[in-house]
């Protein structure tokens, strides 16, 4: 067990596991919003996960994570919009903390691979995540009601 | 049809064949097909031939595929 | 020491998949389902088996929340068909 594994089990058990906590108690807003981070921190927790083992092909694992994730949550986004209208949620301190972990996270395994190819596509996998997990989130909040009628 | 129409101006009502407006088109598709070879490009683990080559042809489809959806989300 | 991650992974599928079976209402379960997808391929990823894990994440993640939401819609607005009717 190296530091890189240790701080994906700090990523799962602290991230997650309260994202968990979040997403099965409390009001809908509370829900969706915990539903859309858990995926924003598995995200890292897979990076490091992969820097762990040392086997380049699992950044592929958090490349499909950064893309789906999103996708999941705009799929709640349009399908709960009427019960998130009447109460939409405003978590924009724990969404801008999740992209900071990831922002991190993506930082600090730039820094272990050092200028290659490998980094291009770990600041992919980064822009994806945090730019995905942003509009997910203004999604949530109701930014793109417009897009919905038109 | 008329006699003094040249052969530009037969071109020029051919959409297909029309330079001014096949150059954007074929600028838009190159510059799609550009970027998407170089995510393939980044994305792949060993750079060898083969997987060049079917790369640029997943970039060729994919360019296709994404000025269709751009005119798609702009309505053009 | 070495398998705290496993053991990690192992103790939130078990919170997780605990979870979506207490919460009762569905659209609320699709959520808990959402998280328990992700939790599964993080599993998957930690007992080295990536390929499994991308398919669970491909599956799990959008596709599994979309069907039952979508059901639930089509559920409910039969049924509010049904009671405005005769």
């Amino acid at each position: 067990m190296n530091g890189w594994e240790f701080a994906a089990a700090l990523t799962l058990s602290g991230g997650v596991g309260g994202t968990l906590w979040g997403v099965a108690t409390g009001p809908l807003r509370r829900r969706v919003v915990a539903q859309n981070l858990s995926t924003a921190l598995a995200c890292p927790a897979l990076l490091l996960l992969a820097q762990g083992y040392d086997r380049p092909s699992y950044v592929d694992l958090a490349l499909v994570l950064a893309l789906l994730g999103p996708v999941g949550t705009l799929v709640f986004a349009r399908l709960l919009a009427d019960e998130l209208a009447e109460d939409p949620p405003r978590a924009w301190g724990v969404t801008y903390a999740a992209a900071g972990v990831g922002a991190a996270v993506v930082l600090a395994l730039c820094v272990a691979t050092g200028p290659s190819r490998a980094l291009v596509k770990l600041l992919a996998v980064g822009a994806l995540l945090i730019g995905g997990n942003v509009i997910a989130s203004r999604a949530l909040a109701g930014g793109f009601r417009g897009v919905r009628r038109g | 049809m008329n006699p003094r129409t040249t052969l530009l101006d037969t071109l020029r009502t051919t959409p297909l064949l029309d330079p001014r407006r096949t150059l954007p088109v074929m600028a838009e598709l190159l510059a799609w097909w550009a970027a998407l070879a170089v995510l393939w490009l980044v994305f792949i683990s060993t750079v060898d031939p083969l997987e060049l080559a079917v790369g640029a042809g997943a970039a060729a489809v994919g360019a296709l595929a994404a000025r269709a959806a751009r005119r798609a989300v702009t309505g053009r | 020491m070495a398998d705290v991650v496993i053991v990690v992974a192992l103790l939130l599928v078990a919170a997780a998949a605990t979870c979506a079976v207490l919460v009762r209402d569905p659209v609320r379960q699709a959520l808990v389902l959402a998280v328990l997808g992700v939790v599964l391929a993080v599993l998957f990823t930690v007992l080295q088996a990536p390929d499994v894990a991308l398919s669970q994440l491909a599956v799990g993640s959008a596709l599994t929340p979309l069907l039952l939401l979508l059901t639930v819609r089509k559920v409910r607005r039969r049924a509010r068909q049904e009671g405005r009717g005769p």
